[in-house]
């Protein structure tokens, strides 16, 4: 071993390289011995062949390479220059445009403002029951159907369908469940007093003046003032002034005193209208405000005086429960006096 | 010539016995592969058969026609890098 390190070292420059050289010269032909085995027995095992296509597949689908075209011999932009008509306008859109076109033309998407085309559907359509609420169609809109939106959507439809319960309106559920899936604003022209009466209590009631529907909104919506509230509860029930819950501390003291006069007078007048007054409340079960403010009226009013006064006792009347102060009022009112005619003390208001 | 041919053979087997020579080969055949000889090689081998018929072809045939061509083709860099590989390793066993 020794001896050939020391001949390895020994030797000079070109006889190392030419001994690498041979080194490697036979390192190829090693490879090239084993490439010719393994074709070898791929010939006679079948399967040298197999990975080839034939020429008719090779022409078929050849890579194209003209301009215009891409390699598989597709136009790019063939469909661009096409026209489409449009089902619900009947224009000729370009096919890019085509899509957006109809989520607007058709109302449907998410930048479609459903809004616009609903109030010139709604403005056709006035005397039907057609959507007046704008709030939920909003979020339904925006949202990707979100359970939540659904659920005040449902909410929405429970209210209306509870305070069309009573007798007289019967016949209303019956005609209008239908309309009632699309949370349909409430006509104040069908709805007798009762009806009338227990929306206001919970709902903002003021009278859109696109769609002649009340607004079913809660009490404190956004839309509407108080003073709005005020007015269409003054124009529905009669001249009595009503006292809001959210109202400003002046406006109640206002409320305060003009319901304290009142309030005496209701309770002059409950005595005779005592009757009336539980059939009403029966009737109108959803409003359970009524009932129970009506009994502590009926038991207040010899402690009306004894309490600090008219304000006290409208106090715990208009204070706790508005609604049911004005339920009264209006329960006192609506059999006395006559119903003002509708259209013009509207106009008036406006 | 005899000192030169006994020396060669007892450098090979030492290549052998390091291991150092199947290292080069796998080497050598990793390199062919990817700078697509092999490939040419097969598309050569492609016509030697259909030339001599597939049923009658030989290793013998392969091999005349193909080792000529595979030694030519092989390309520079792929040379150059294993011929540097083989001189480092004689130059390591001359130090042992």
């Amino acid at each position: 071993m020794k001896m050939e390190n020391m001949s390895l070292s020994g030797l000079d420059n070109t006889k190392l390289e030419a001994l690498a050289q041979d080194i490697y010269s036979d390192l190829v032909e090693d490879a090239c011995l084993g490439l010719c085995f393994e074709v070898h027995r791929a010939v006679k095992q079948g399967y040298f062949f197999l990975d080839d296509t034939d020429q008719e597949s090779m022409k078929d689908f050849e890579i194209v390479d003209q301009p215009g075209v891409d390699i598989f011999g597709q136009v790019y932009n063939q469909w661009k220059n096409k026209e489409c008509v449009c089902p619900n306008c009947n224009r000729s859109i370009a096919a890019s445009r085509f899509a957006p076109h109809l989520e607007k033309c058709l109302g449907m998407g998410r930048n479609s403002s459903r809004i616009a085309n609903r109030r010139i559907a709604s403005s056709n359509n006035t005397n039907n029951k057609s959507e007046s609420d704008q709030e939920d169609n909003d979020d339904v809109n925006d949202n990707d159907w979100s359970y939540g939106s659904e659920k005040k959507v449902l909410i929405r439809q429970m209210d209306n369908v509870l305070f069309s319960l009573p007798g007289e309106l019967s016949s209303s559920v019956n005609t209008d469940p239908y309309k009632y899936n699309y949370n349909t604003g409430i006509n104040y022209e069908t709805l007798g007093p009762d009806e009338l009466r227990s929306l206001l209590t919970t709902q903002c009631g003021v009278i859109s003046e696109h769609t002649k529907k009340m607004c079913t909104r809660s009490q404190r919506c956004p839309q509407h003032t108080d003073q709005q509230r005020r007015a269409v509860r003054v124009f529905l029930l009669g001249l009595s002034a009503t006292s809001l819950p959210d109202s400003n501390t002046a406006v109640e003291s206002d409320g305060y005193d003009a319901s304290d006069g009142q309030v005496l007078m209701s309770r002059l007048q409950w005595d005779g209208s005592s009757d009336i007054s539980p059939s009403d409340s029966a009737s109108s079960k959803a409003s359970t405000n009524n009932s129970d403010s009506k009994k502590p009226k009926k038991k207040k009013k010899t402690s009306l005086n004894s309490t600090g006064g008219g304000g006290g006792g409208s106090g715990s009347v208009g204070g706790s429960s508005s609604q049911g102060c004005l339920a009264g009022q209006a329960n006192r009112k609506k059999p006395k006096l006559p119903v003002p005619p509708a259209p013009s003390i509207y106009d008036n208001l406006n | 010539m005899n000192k030169d041919s006994q020396m060669r053979a007892a450098i090979n087997q030492k290549l052998i016995e390091m291991g150092e020579r199947e290292r080069l080969k796998e080497l050598l055949r990793a390199k062919l592969v990817e700078c697509g000889w092999k490939d040419q090689m097969k598309a050569q081998c492609k016509d030697v058969i259909r030339e001599k018929g597939l049923e009658h072809v030989t290793v013998e045939d392969l091999v005349v026609e193909i080792t000529p061509k595979g030694r030519a083709l092989v390309p520079d860099s792929v040379k150059k890098e294993l011929l540097q590989r083989i001189r480092a390793s004689l130059a390591q066993h001359s130090t042992l």
